[in-house]
């Protein structure tokens, strides 16, 4: 826990800088995905430079598919980290995505790549998956956790859904390492990003969540640590352009 | 396409849980719900997408509440 969170009254989270009730945040993600889905992959672009793409490349290289490996993505609804994973070679994915609107664009998307098979669509919470004790061989959580209430009942899912020998992969924006870094992209996502979020998703106030959300979110050692106390093992990370994202690797032994 | 809207994935069906009870589910085609007997809630399955969300599932017996834990 970090010192934010003790002095935060009880029964309440963050939603970007606000504090708001536990029980609103969900609906508030909620509301924030269902308004940017159309243009959700054009602002992540915006947001990363287009760098995005990229950084989902190395989750998947890192994961390494194989036929048969069985995945399931969670907030992946718009297909980005299923699609790599099946061109990669990859066995059965489940994509659980708590935003219905995220699903339908990721299914048109499979539709229009003529891909009818091997991908599942599901509507479903990080925190309470539909899925089975120790059914899959991957998890993989990309551009998520942070909207999530409970970060921790999160990771325990993850967990619980791996067999042993099973492999956790989470790609977040993370926190810059390199100081000099750090001042041009604070400058770019608070002065720019909600601009472009205005221009781009006409919702200002979206993006202005998703800047915040990100200084929000916990830096690298301290995601590797509750990792750990989820039970996940041999925890380890990288950075991704300085720090701007990080992939955290974990396995359920 | 067409056989993509008329109903859910039937392997995904298999492979689904209830979210609370983490138990298999039994699925009426008619009424295009999943079935969770111990947490007494139907699963919506619209456009051929499950909707495991407790906010969102039908208690059957509207007089209790749903199990929550």
């Amino acid at each position: 826990m970090t010192t934010e969170d003790q002095n935060r009254p009880e029964g309440t989270t963050h939603f970007g800088f606000r504090t708001v009730r536990e029980e609103e945040k969900a609906s508030l993600v909620r509301g924030v995905f269902d308004e940017v889905a159309p243009k959700y992959d054009l602002m992540n672009d915006l947001m990363s430079l287009g760098v995005h793409r990229l950084w989902k490349d190395s989750m998947i290289g890192w994961l390494r598919p194989r036929p048969g490996m069985a995945l399931v993505d969670v907030g992946g609804g718009t297909g980005d980290i299923a699609f790599r994973f099946r061109k990669r070679g990859g066995g059965p994915v489940v994509v659980c995505d708590i935003n219905r609107e995220m699903l339908s664009v990721g299914r048109d998307r499979a539709l229009n790549k003529g891909i009818i098979e091997g991908i599942s669509w599901v509507c479903g919470d990080a925190e309470r998956l539909p899925i089975p004790d120790a059914s899959m061989d991957a998890y993989t959580i990309a551009f998520c956790l942070r909207n999530v209430t409970h970060i921790d009942a999160a990771l325990k899912e993850a967990r619980r859904v791996l067999k042993p020998g099973g492999r956790f992969l989470c790609l977040e924006f993370s926190h810059v390492t390199v100081p000099g870094l750090r001042e041009v992209y604070d400058r770019y996502s608070f002065d720019l990003l909600p601009v472009l979020g205005q221009v781009v998703a006409r919702n200002r106030e979206a993006y202005q969540y998703l800047v915040e959300s990100i200084r929000r979110f916990p830096p690298q050692p301290e995601l590797a640590e509750r990792m750990r106390a989820a039970g996940l093992e041999r925890v380890s990370w990288r950075d991704l352009s300085g720090g701007i994202a990080a992939i955290h690797s974990g396995w359920r032994l | 396409m067409s056989q993509r809207s008329a109903g859910p994935d039937p392997k995904l069906l298999e492979i689904l849980v209830c979210p609370l009870t983490k138990e298999p589910l039994r699925f009426d085609a008619e009424r295009q719900e999943l079935i969770s007997e111990k947490a007494g809630l139907a699963y919506p399955i619209r456009d051929g997408i499950p909707i495991m969300l407790v906010d969102e599932a039908r208690p059957l017996d509207p007089d209790s509440q749903p199990m929550i834990g």
